[in-house]
């Protein structure tokens, strides 16, 4: 570990009617991996956007390389060697790989881009990286997975001295991960100093060096990571002990009938005659690699994409579904990986996107019943411990556990008896992610069946009953929980894969 | 100023509603002063006849702009509505209650027109207003054989229809205006139709998602704004008797800008019937003291066009505060 490269010394920002930073202090040395971590809305991403230039701080100082610095975007903040790698990629989607990565700084020949050049650069910056990734590629055509390594890569590319990881490993798969890892080791060894945000207790103490945590806008306090424990850290982010264990055997008994059976599924390449059982009462993991084809199966199923082939039994009974209507009807619900985008409307309330899916009991003859409504939304805030000041709140203003909660409570106004949940954790801080198991337990057993697309494995060993695996848009196999493990799942997950 | 925005009764109504009922009080305090016969009775008559069509233009379009879309072609549309039914009035004598009826009848079907093809066939808005606008311009033109059209005056037989704006002293028009305002304000905010419109208008992909038959509903948005479009004709004819064929876009702008200097999001998601009601009359006072003062009309255009793009970047610029 080098001297001190960063250091910001009580940094204070207000939002009106939130202190979202209470006199932070932070520093990053050169050669370092440094872990920022604390639940959501603990202020973590707002100390990287003060430090970026995103948001201008109220007080406090920045020193960077020994220069008191206050950054107006985050231009300058990367022409001065800092680079921030979103959580949300910043990709435009049909351009290829090689001018995502030199957006802004073009190769140029005379006034002609020169599409060679890019490509040439990005394909050296891949070899240096040890990505495997075509830079003519159009961007749209890769797998998150792949475009949060572009993302990367573009980072990298800028001869950052300090680079912010903001949740990188949210849409990687483990293999993935594993080479993020790699490339985070280099750049230690060629002395960058990085931060490194997530939630992922395993990542931190696998690639950390300190670790400084946050609650609620302020500094809790900074470790060094091999001299703590899992539950140390923990500790000082929510003040309680979680525990992670992995299911011992299925809550369902073997002859729970089937509530859901899907039949030579084809849609596209992504599914390709895929079928299962879903019982009554089950959870049903869905595990595989990013772009297994997981959430495309889900989509197919749900009506949300066209499907080529395949018959769905719900009940024992053949039904059409053609559409999200057809399949709301049928009593599937379907809670996306993309909450703001596919889940809630964030700009209305939370009462309002509670009834979404079921306005229409919730009328008086050709009016809405609001009271009604806000009575209903109000028993699910209460029961899934909803955080929200009152129904009559934009969803906005939550926290990604609670807008989670909104769209559970969408479903379960509409009584959905089948519900999809697509990564239902991602970017969802410890503490609510452990409420969501909770609840989706309690759905279970209330005799809901439930699908969980999963890419965090603890997740999927924790939470199922039986594990499907998926790889390359086929089903490679079925494991009941007893015999899944991490290397059973992922010998079925790579399967197709040839190296 | 933080204070009194927070304040429970200021947010019920608005903060940007009563600035601009502020707005309106003091434009007809200025125009007074510069031109001593501009207060009194006449003046403000004469302002609600231009508020009335223009207000349901206005109304028809915060519709279709709270689901995000855009409709250029209102103006031409109420021209083609006017000029079709008063031809068909005037040169084969269809009877005056009839003629009405079809003017609402051609707004509806033009909504009709434009909510299929953005709704079911995703042509972009637009695109499509732009492409009715000239096909309503040319329609109407067609149609009447480009020949202006006089619908009657009120002593004339069938005259009876002017008295939708005035009977004696009683303002008719302000009152009929006023009650749709408050049904369409209850169309938006009770009704299943106006919760999806909205929700629709924000984020369209989490409404389908939820199951809901959001083609319907966005068409429906376009369906209402044609029917109120037709019975805007039918108030334009009423206050101004004749139509010309080949006009009506002029409209647009100052209906659109009503609209979202009311509040209505160009973004879609967010609209308010109260704050469209109170820009209107903002409007509609600004080209009556315009022609007080003795300016060209063109100077209306200039000050709609600016009052468009201020307050679209309001919106733009109070979404970027948010974030």
């Amino acid at each position: 570990m080098g001297d001190v490269i960063l250091t910001m010394k009580g940094i204070d920002k207000s939002f009106p009617g939130v202190h979202a930073l209470d006199h932070v202090d932070f520093e990053v040395r050169r050669g370092e991996v440094h872990a920022l971590m604390g639940e959501n809305g603990a202020g973590k991403s707002t100390l990287m956007k003060v430090l970026t230039g995103i948001y201008t701080k109220d007080s406090g100082t920045i020193t960077y390389e020994g220069k008191e610095v206050s950054f107006h975007n985050t231009r300058e903040a990367q022409d001065a060697g800092i680079v921030i790698v979103h959580q949300e990629l910043n990709m435009v989607g049909h351009l290829t790989v090689a001018q995502n990565i030199y957006i802004g700084r073009e190769f140029k020949k005379g006034i002609r881009i020169d599409d060679k050049k890019m490509n040439e650069e990005a394909a050296k910056l891949f070899e240096r990286l040890h990505i495997h990734i075509d830079p003519a590629e159009t961007m749209s055509s890769l797998t998150v997975g792949k475009q949060q390594m572009c993302e990367i890569a573009k980072a990298i590319s800028r001869d950052a001295k300090v680079i912010i990881f903001d949740e990188p490993s949210a849409a990687l798969t483990e293999a993935e991960i594993e080479e993020l890892f790699k490339i985070i080791r280099d750049l230690r060894e060629q002395q960058v100093g990085i931060v490194y945000i997530s939630h992922r207790m395993d990542e931190i103490k696998v690639i950390t060096d300190r670790v400084t945590v946050m609650r609620d806008g302020a500094y809790v306090g900074t470790l060094i990571t091999k001299d703590c424990t899992k539950e140390d850290i923990i500790n000082m982010m929510v003040g309680r002990v979680i525990y992670e264990d992995p299911k011992a055997c299925s809550a369902v008994a073997p002859d729970a009938p089937v509530v859901l059976k899907v039949e030579h599924l084809n849609a596209g390449r992504m599914v390709q005659d895929v079928s299962f059982e879903l019982h009554k009462g089950e959870i049903l993991g869905f595990s595989g690699l990013m772009g297994a084809g997981r959430t495309e199966t889900a989509r197919a199923i749900f009506g949300a994409d066209p499907k080529e082939s395949g018959d769905i039994y719900i009940n024992g009974k053949k039904v059409e579904i053609n559409s999200p209507q057809d399949a709301v009807r049928n009593g599937i619900g379907y809670l996306s990986e993309d909450r703001k985008q596919f889940g809630i409307v964030v700009q209305k309330t939370v009462a309002e996107n509670s009834t979404m899916a079921n306005l229409e009991n919730f009328m008086r003859g050709l009016f809405i019943h609001k009271e009604k409504e806000a009575e209903v939304a109000q028993k699910y805030v209460d029961s899934l411990a909803t955080k929200t000041p009152s129904v009559e709140q934009l969803v906005v203003n939550l926290s990604g556990g609670n807008q989670q909660k909104v769209v559970i409570a969408k479903w379960l106004v509409k009584d959905c008896g089948i519900l999809i949940f697509d990564e239902p954790t991602r970017g969802i801080d410890v503490g609510a992610k452990n409420e969501i198991y909770k609840l989706m337990n309690r759905l279970a057993e209330e005799g809901k069946s439930i699908i969980m697309i999963s890419s965090e494995m603890t997740e999927i060993l924790r939470m199922s009953d039986r594990v499907l695996v998926m790889c390359e848009g086929k089903k490679t196999g079925e494991l009941d929980i007893q015999e899944a493990t991490q290397e059973t799942i992922m010998t079925l997950a790579t399967r197709e894969i040839s190296i | 100023m933080e204070k009194l925005k927070q304040h429970p009764m200021v947010k019920k109504i608005g903060f940007n509603r009563i600035v601009l009922c502020g707005v309106l009080i003091l434009m007809y305090a200025l125009f007074s002063a510069a031109n001593k016969n501009f207060a009194g009775l006449p003046r403000i008559l004469s302002a609600l006849n231009y508020a009335y069509f223009l207000g349901f233009l206005s109304l028809g379009v915060t519709f279709v702009i709270a689901t995000g879309g855009i409709d250029f072609s209102i103006g031409p549309v109420m021209f083609c509505s006017a000029l079709i039914s008063g031809f068909c009035l005037t040169s084969y004598g269809v009877p005056m209650g009839l003629s009405l009826i079809l003017s609402i009848l051609v707004g509806l079907l033009f909504g009709v027109f434009n909510g299929y093809l953005v709704a079911y066939c995703s042509v972009p808005p637009f695109i499509v207003s732009m492409a009715s606008m000239n096909i309503a311009k040319g329609l109407a033109s067609v149609f009447t054989k480009t020949q202006t059209v006089s619908w009657p005056q009120s002593s004339a037989e069938g005259g009876w229809y002017r008295s939708l704006i005035k009977m004696g002293n009683i303002p008719v028009g302000l009152i009929i205006f006023l009650v749709f305002a408050v049904l369409c304000f209850i169309l938006l905010n009770h009704t299943r139709a106006g919760r999806y419109i909205l929700c629709l208008g924000s984020n369209q992909e989490a409404v389908r998602l939820s199951g809901v038959n959001v083609k319907k509903w966005k068409m429906l948005a376009y369906v209402i704004c044609g029917t109120l479009v037709g019975i805007a004709a039918i108030f334009f004819v009423a206050a101004y008797t004749t139509v010309q064929p080949g006009y009506g876009d002029q409209y647009n702008n100052e209906a659109i800008a009503g609209c979202v200097m009311g509040g209505t999001s160009m973004a879609g998601g967010l609209a308010s019937i109260g704050g469209t009601v109170i820009g209107v009359f903002i409007i509609a006072l600004l080209q009556e003291g315009i022609l007080a003062l003795g300016l060209p009309k063109d100077y209306q255009q200039v000050i709609t066009g600016i009052i468009v793009i201020a307050a679209v970047y309001a919106d733009v610029a109070a979404r970027r505060r948010k974030n």
